[in-house]
């Protein structure tokens, strides 16, 4: 009993673990080998396990790796998919916090009748299916002439960020306390030099991980921006839903699909930074 | 839920507070500051939810029907024996695919916790899954799964079979083995970070102490790690489940075609030439509503008895 407890403790990882972790480093990082190997490809034939013709086979007939020419090229729209993602990202996640940072300040602090009720109303967009919400929106957006238009699906991809952002900002404002600004106000700073000097700064490292979180989340989205999209808009989820919603995967999706994962491989190192593992400890449902 | 009822203040609150004035404007500082949220969410979610409920209960009087409340488009839907496959389809996926996802988060939050060479770039490898769409582990599924793809060609490597055709069906099949993977390899890192960002705040000192008390590893993880890590185990399966539920690429792309699950038949009705069918994808956009609903609120209410029975609130 003695040995077992011991090992139950032990800080290194027990064999199985090690195993485990291989196999899901496989699992996760497994099928982007063939895909980049796919992307490159001129001919790939079952059951070869590699490409019986590589495109260096066939740099006479273009200069340019086939997939990655045409990936590359206006004609794939993936330059335009990439600046709506990033335009919609950017501008979702400003308004995003404009409309938390107030409201997440009055949750982190004020006691009021109904609080619970109303953090429960903030996160249920999170647990009611997106499908249901999407086509419901969708009827609204016609009759109000936002379907198919940029402001729409702005609209739209606020309802799933939210919930995310004010919960994150909310711990922020909890981990803030309002010692300090009442202090500044205390030495007679007014309500907007509070905000300035004293607020902001100390809540920066909070608002920059919402802010990525919020990003990323939208980024993501592809129901919202296809139901309402009408096909107008293109991101980078709905251009390479197009790709492969026969099923099939030709090198020009393999591709599009590695554009795809760009910006998340980019984020993800980036907000490795900034949002800690901890901030989720309270858990985001109940 | 209006406006206004929750920056009503405490009264006790309020009698402990100053004068009424400066109450009152603060009450209504409070108010202003949760007024844009509550305007968008009341405003899209809220008004999205009704207008789905009225329009599926006949409310439509710009395609000149107008018969609420009528309880026919249901009626047509829930006595058609598609719709309980399609229901029965759409729960299977989310189920099968949570319960595997949360299996496998879990184990990788226990192992990430541990010192080992090599954490760093294990931290950054499991979220990979989290930061890109769906629709990329759609088109990795496509290359590895179907029958033309690695896992066949594998197959035929080893001698194991010597026709495309030879392998096992799993992509665009009921079973949706595609689909199920596709979910799982998207959502076991958001378990594992839920799991595991709790993990990290309870620190290892009640295991000690039961493992200086002789427990096993097995009675540890059960008696003491579980019930510490599982309101984050319940709030991720519970977005994971919500999530699957209303899910549409995976299911359109990898599924087996009719019947479908129930967001791609709504989808359907929806694009149907007859416009009037909309009416019948609204009765079918509140039914999952109503499932999800029902199923979430019986899974949070069970988890909040458990919690009541362990002593904590």
């Amino acid at each position: 009993m003695a040995t077992k407890s011991d090992t139950s403790l032990s800080s290194r990882l027990s064999p199985f673990q090690r195993f485990y972790l291989i196999v899901i480093a496989g699992f996760i990082l497994g099928p982007f080998i063939p895909l980049l190997i796919q992307s490159f490809a001129f001919r790939w034939a079952w059951p070869d396990l590699l490409p019986g013709t590589w495109w260096l086979e066939q740099r006479g007939k273009s200069m340019m790796p086939l997939a990655w020419d045409y990936v590359l090229s206006p004609y794939s729209r993936v330059w335009e998919a990439t600046v709506n993602t990033v335009a919609i990202g950017l501008i979702v996640t400003v308004i995003c916090l404009a409309i938390c940072l107030p409201a997440a300040r009055v949750l982190a602090r004020e006691k009021f009748r109904g609080k619970s009720a109303f953090e429960f109303f903030l996160s249920l967009p999170l647990i009611v299916p997106e499908a249901a919400i999407g086509i419901a929106l969708l009827m609204m957006f016609i009759r109000l002439g936002l379907a198919g238009s940029y402001v729409g699906i702005i609209v739209a991809h606020l309802i799933p960020t939210i919930p995310y952002m004010v919960r994150m900002l909310t711990a922020v404002y909890q981990g803030l306390g309002r010692d300090f600004e009442e202090q500044a106000m205390i030495l007679g700073a007014s309500r907007w030099q509070v905000l300035r000097l004293v607020t902001l700064p100390m809540l920066l490292p909070g608002v920059v991980a919402g802010a990525l979180f919020t990003f990323l989340v939208s980024t993501n989205i592809f129901l919202l921006t296809f139901f309402l999209g009408q096909g107008q808009i293109v991101t980078l989820p709905t251009l390479l839903f197009s790709k492969i919603a026969g099923g099939t995967l030709d090198a020009s999706a393999a591709g599009i699909t590695l554009i795809v994962t760009l910006p998340g491989i980019i984020l993800l190192i980036i907000s490795e930074r900034f949002i800690k593992e901890e901030a989720f400890g309270k858990g985001f449902g109940n | 839920m209006s406006a206004s009822s929750p920056a009503v203040p405490d009264p006790a609150d309020a009698a402990l507070r100053g004068p009424s004035a400066r109450e009152r404007r603060a009450r209504v500082w409070q108010m202003v500051q949760l007024a844009p949220i509550m305007a968008v969410l009341v405003l899209l979610f809220g008004g999205a939810l009704v207008l789905a409920v009225l329009q599926s209960l006949g409310f439509a009087p710009w395609f000149g029907v107008n018969t609420f409340p009528d309880f026919g488009y249901f009626g047509a839907l829930w006595g058609s024996s598609t719709f309980w496959v399609s229901l029965g389809l759409t729960l299977y996926y989310a189920t099968v695919s949570t319960a595997i996802a949360l299996v496998f988060g879990v184990l990788l939050a226990l192992a990430l916790v541990k010192i080992f060479p090599g954490k760093t770039f294990y931290k950054y490898l499991y979220k990979l899954p989290l930061m890109i769409p769906y629709t990329v582990g759609i088109a990795l599924a496509v290359l590895m799964l179907s029958n033309g793809g690695m896992l066949s060609r594998l197959a035929a490597f080893a001698g194991l079979i010597d026709d495309p055709a030879q392998f096992p069906q799993i992509l665009k099949t009921h079973y949706g083995w595609g689909i199920i993977a596709v979910y799982v390899w998207k959502q076991t890192p958001f378990i594992t970070l839920a799991v595991y960002a709790v993990l990290l705040g309870i620190g290892r000192e009640t295991e000690e102490a039961a493992a200086i008390l002789g427990a096993n590893r097995r009675t540890i993880f059960f008696r003491v790690t579980l019930p510490q890590i599982l309101p984050g185990v319940v709030s991720s399966t519970l977005i994971c489940f919500a999530f699957n539920v209303g899910a549409f690429e995976a299911p359109f792309i990898l599924g087996g075609g009719f019947p479908d699950t129930l967001p791609v038949v709504a989808w359907r009705y929806f694009n149907d030439a007859d416009y009037t069918l909309q009416l019948q994808g609204m009765a079918t956009v509140v039914s999952i509503g109503l499932v999800a609903g029902v199923i979430l609120f019986g899974y949070l209410a069970a988890y909040r008895r458990f919690e009541r029975r362990m002593g904590r609130n």
